[in-house]
């Protein structure tokens, strides 16, 4: 067909009444012409005219044809079909308020997870070529990754070709004095190839450029685009600003273009400067990130490290020769594994629910279908084909998909922006979550899909069958088949809220664990906040012991505080790994996490001292050096060296410094065991912990914890005060109760649960639905049986048990089904789950029992109303 | 059937149509109809209507064009005529009828 026939085509279907009305006046002047001729011929006028339409043959046929020839026919049966199935829409406004309901119910919910998977998943990094995004780590063992020191750091950079930029990076917080009270601003130190590895475009200015990284170079910094807007307030003239970090004024010489950053809570980033004469190989601190040049493959990569890593082997200490180099993808380190499984996991709940919803919408359609058996038996009869019948059918569904697809998507708009401020925390800050062409494709997708689902059935159904049955049969009830369908789709749909609410509910257990989680420490009470002393200001450790001292001190003074401790980490979070003991005669070393702590520490977490002594206040910097060690560490001791009372041993300890990337290992002695606290996520076990005095050993960032007896509104003004009596210019950061550090540690176990808990809700919302709407229609169907069996004698409760067990049937076998899906999806919840197994019998039988409780419930309603049946009304009005 | 009247075989009422109009020049869609009966001496059963399907199709083929006139009966009608590629098409089906009967004479008379 050319293209000149299309246009045709259409044109002739927007100019159709124009065109009918051209035929009509064609037809006519033939017809009289031929009459005339007739005429002409002899013929009496009546019989003339006759004769002009017997040869003119079928009018009608004649206009279809034409019609049929000049046009699409199938656009304006479609426009037609559309328009009747809205009409029929309109009339049953309660039918389609509940299908558009569920359909947006279950759209919505689908777009919104998939916009999730989406970005964190499928889509590609917001940088530009990421593909060439990679990063670069040690692998002291295989399996495990670690950071990187800055003299290998620059030999790799020397070294390597694969890379177009290499860049390293390390976390950091400031405090910014600009205007106001100072602030703590989140921040990274990064060499200038950073931004070529990220490729970001810039608002204002421009980014570091080769060389502003070397000693020397001029104080200058680069700002993300949220922190220009929200602590600088968006000043146009932010480029001729100095704002004062840590007591340094830097030069700000751009502002970043807004996107992916803005996520992130780096604001801003500052050259980090190597003094590499002043650099170990062994502090590893510095996290690189590389951009491969073009056409290098990652293999290729990793195979030019290794050559690499060969090459510098031979100037590094034993314990290293047997560690790697490798260079995986970006995106691989953005998004873990454990986030990967989650958001399968909860995709995958929602398409249940998706599919859930699709069963429920079927069903009301076959409901629907039934009713107008009649209506359909009288246009088959008036001579419409059953393909018609079909394609009318379909179509009224697909409009009915359509509409609860738009209305999917103004849910699934919804949803995101609740629900995104819960997420941003659990999701890598290059995931921009929100609806985007992909996200809007996907819901017409899951439209049109729902709507083949949804819809073919009842269409087969319904054009299917006799004529005269559908016309003949009174209100007697729909065929047996029909109500077998129904009967089996609500069956599935009980075996699938069965096994999203086993799921729901295992998660809820396993999370109901972690609240009850012995996490070794007082958790009620107990205020954090972190401090980081500048280096200017507290250029010495002494000075900074002096600090912490002083200001434990005037905290305990506050009215409302009763303890209060300093330490570098809190309870239940991540303490770096890297430092280790080495015991006299052995020349394995024992890896230990390093963890420094004031006296006032274990007293305020109510962590017990098991064996010999915590940390006192005599521990301080120049008296004997001790530690304290968790029984984790003693059990380990015991084990490699057979330790059995470690109290008043004396070991060698590695110490990271103060400010330098440097350690010293000083011997120690071990004054006392405590009893673990927990450290990071559980699952894991308690690792070896060393707690050394932190006057001993001050390090520039603390974590202040404070037990109080008021709220943390109340005592947080005097806090401040006290702190600023002893240095004005330091900011407190991050204060959070320990309930709330304890939330966020086991947030990554919590989410799941909640998400896929709400989903449960849903599916069991619609199999109670579905289950309903068939007992209720089945006693509507069943009445004049019901009647006639009331005549016959039976009793109300016999009525009612009768159609409760019907109910009860239908869930039984739906429950069946459902465990086995529980059993079948075992292995995929056993990784969610936190102590609890996934065929936990108290949960399983619990999701059983309210399953049936639930059917119950939806079949009381139509089991009351049918056994309120008065025989004789029933009788006499289908008599 | 016993009639005497033969139906229009599938597809030659586009090749009638068109040598119609080669034959008569611009006519109108009755007087198309009534010359076909006329040529095939009555002896082909035509429903008249049927032209105008046929028609359309052929002027969506480009082979004929259509312009407004009147009628004997003054009404406004639309006039029929061949365009340059609705003569070619003429020829080409010609030849190809013409091939065909010959083939199927050709077999008839060597079967008998």
């Amino acid at each position: 067909m050319t293209v000149r026939r299309v246009w045709e085509g259409l044109l002739a279907l927007v100019r159709k009444r124009h065109l009918d009305a051209e035929l009509d006046g064609e037809i006519l002047a033939h017809l009289e012409l031929a009459e005339r001729d007739a005429m002409a011929r002899g013929l009496p006028p009546d019989e003339a005219r006759r004769a002009a339409r017997r040869s003119f043959g079928g009018i009608e046929q004649v206009k279809e044809a034409h019609r049929d020839r000049r046009s699409f026919r199938w656009i304006e049966t479609l426009v037609t079909d559309v328009r009747y199935g809205l009409a029929a829409l309109r009339r049953a406004p309660g039918f389609t308020a509940v299908v558009v309901g569920v359909l947006a119910l279950g759209i919505g919910a689908n777009v919104a997870m998939f916009s999730v998977v989406d970005a964190v998943l499928f889509k590609p990094l917001p940088f530009p070529e990421p593909d060439r995004m990679v990063c670069v780590w040690e692998a002291p063992r295989p399996g495990i990754v670690n950071a990187t020191s800055a003299p290998d750091f620059f030999d790799w950079r020397r070294l390597s070709t694969a890379f177009e930029a290499l860049s390293a990076e390390v976390d950091l917080s400031a405090a910014l004095t600009d205007t106001g009270s100072p602030r703590r601003l989140p921040g990274k130190a990064v060499t200038a190839e950073y931004f070529q590895v990220f490729a970001t475009g810039v608002r204002l200015g421009r980014t570091f450029a080769p060389g502003e990284d070397r000693p020397g170079a001029a104080p200058a910094t680069v700002l993300s685009y949220a922190a220009w807007q929200n602590d600088f307030g968006g000043d146009p003239d932010i480029l001729r600003r100095r704002p004062v970090l840590d007591g340094e004024a830097y030069q700000v010489i751009g502002v970043l273009a807004p996107g992916a950053f803005d996520r992130d809570e780096t604001r801003f980033w500052k050259a980090l400067t190597v003094n590499l004469s002043r650099e170990s190989r062994d502090i590893h601190w510095l996290t690189v990130y590389g951009r491969l040049r073009r056409g290098i493959s990652l293999t290729r990569a990793n195979r030019e490290m290794q050559t690499i890593h060969g090459a510098l082997a031979q100037s590094r200490p034993i314990d290293d020769r047997e560690a790697a180099i490798v260079v995986e993808p970006l995106a691989r380190l953005l998004v873990g594994a454990n986030l990967q499984r989650s958001v399968y996991v909860a995709f995958g709940a929602v398409a249940v629910v998706l599919l859930i919803a699709c069963a429920n919408v079927a069903n009301l359609l076959l409901a629907k279908g039934a009713w107008r058996g009649r209506e359909l038996a009288v246009r088959a009869a008036l001579g419409a084909g059953r393909g018609r019948l079909m394609a009318q059918l379909f179509t009224e569904s697909a409009v009915l998909c359509l509409l609860g697809g738009a209305a999917g998507i103004a849910t699934a708009w919804l949803l995101i922006r609740l629900a995104t401020p819960m997420l941003s925390d659990s999701l890598p800050f290059t995931a921009e979550v929100g609806l985007d062409l992909r996200t809007l494709s996907f819901a017409a997708a899951a439209a049109l899909g729902v709507a083949l689902l949804a819809g073919t059935l009842p269409a087969l159904r319904a054009s299917r069958g006799s004529l005269a049955e559908p016309l003949n049969r009174s209100a007697r009830g729909s065929s047996r088949a029909h109500a077998g369908t129904r009967r089996a789709i609500v069956i599935g749909e009980v075996a699938l809220s069965l096994v999203l609410v086993c799921g729901a509910l295992l998660l809820l257990k396993s999370l109901l664990k972690l609240q009850q989680l012995d996490t070794g420490v007082r958790i009620e009470n107990t205020i954090t906040m972190s401090a980081e002393l500048p280096v200017g200001a507290y250029p010495t450790p002494e000075k900074a012991a002096l600090f912490y001292q002083a200001i434990a001190q005037r905290l305990r003074a506050v009215p409302g505080v009763s303890q209060v401790g300093i330490s570098t980490h809190l309870p239940l979070q991540w303490i770096g790994n890297g430092e280790a003991i080495e015991l006299a005669g052995m020349e394995q070393l024992v890896r230990v996490r390093f963890k420094r702590v004031d006296p006032g520490y274990f007293g305020t977490f109510g962590i017990p001292v098991v064996a010999g002594r915590g940390i006192a206040s005599r521990d301080r910097m120049g008296s004997p050096r001790v530690v304290v060690i968790n029984q984790a560490l003693a059990a380990r001791l015991a084990e490699v060296a057979g330790m059995k009372d470690p109290v008043g041993k004396v070991v060698r300890v590695s110490y990271p410094a103060y400010v330098e990337k440097k350690e010293f290992i000083p011997e120690v002695e071990i004054a006392g065991v405590i009893r673990s606290e927990r450290v990071s996520s559980p699952g894991n076990a308690d690792p070896p912990v060393v707690y050394a005095p932190l006057a001993q050993a001050p390090a520039p960032e603390v974590k202040i914890v404070l037990r109080t007896e008021a709220s943390t509104a109340v005592v947080m003004p005097a806090i401040r005060e006290a702190v600023r009596e002893i240095d004005p210019r330091l900011p407190l950061g991050d204060v959070a109760t320990m309930e709330q550090v304890r939330e966020r540690t086991l947030s990554g176990a919590s989410r799941p649960a909640w998400v896929i808990g709400v989903f449960a809700a849903i599916a069991v919302l619609l199999a109670t639905i579905g289950l309903y709407g068939v007992l209720s229609q089945a006693v509507t169907h069943q009445r004049r049986e019901i009647g006639i069996r009331m005549a016959l004698g039976a009793r109300p409760s016999d009525v009612l048990a009768h159609v409760l067990w019907n109910a009860l049937r239908m869930v039984m076998v739906g429950l069946v089904l459902g465990l086995a899906g529980a059993f079948a999806l075992t292995r995929v919840m056993k990784s969610l789950l936190f102590e609890v197994s996934p065929l936990d019998p108290v949960a399983l039988t619990v999701a059983c029992f309210s399953m049936t409780l639930i059917g119950l419930v939806a079949g009381f309603l139509p089991a009351n109303r049918a056994a309120r049946i008065d025989p004789v009304t029933t009788l006499r009005e289908e008599g | 059937m016993s009639k005497q009247q033969s139906e229009v075989p599938y597809g030659t009422l586009d090749l009638l149509i068109l040598k119609t109009l080669e034959t008569m020049g611009t006519m109108h869609g009755y007087a198309i109809a009534r010359r076909i009966e006329q040529v095939s001496g009555e002896t082909l059963q035509l429903s008249q209507g049927s032209v105008y399907p046929a028609l359309i199709r052929l002027e969506q083929e480009g082979w004929i064009r259509e312009e407004w006139g009147i009628s004997e009966t003054n009404r406004k009608v639309k006039f029929y005529s061949l365009t340059r590629t609705g003569r070619k098409q003429l020829l080409a089906e010609v030849a190809s009828w013409e091939k065909a009967t010959a083939l199927v004479a050709r077999f008839l008379e060597a079967s008998r």
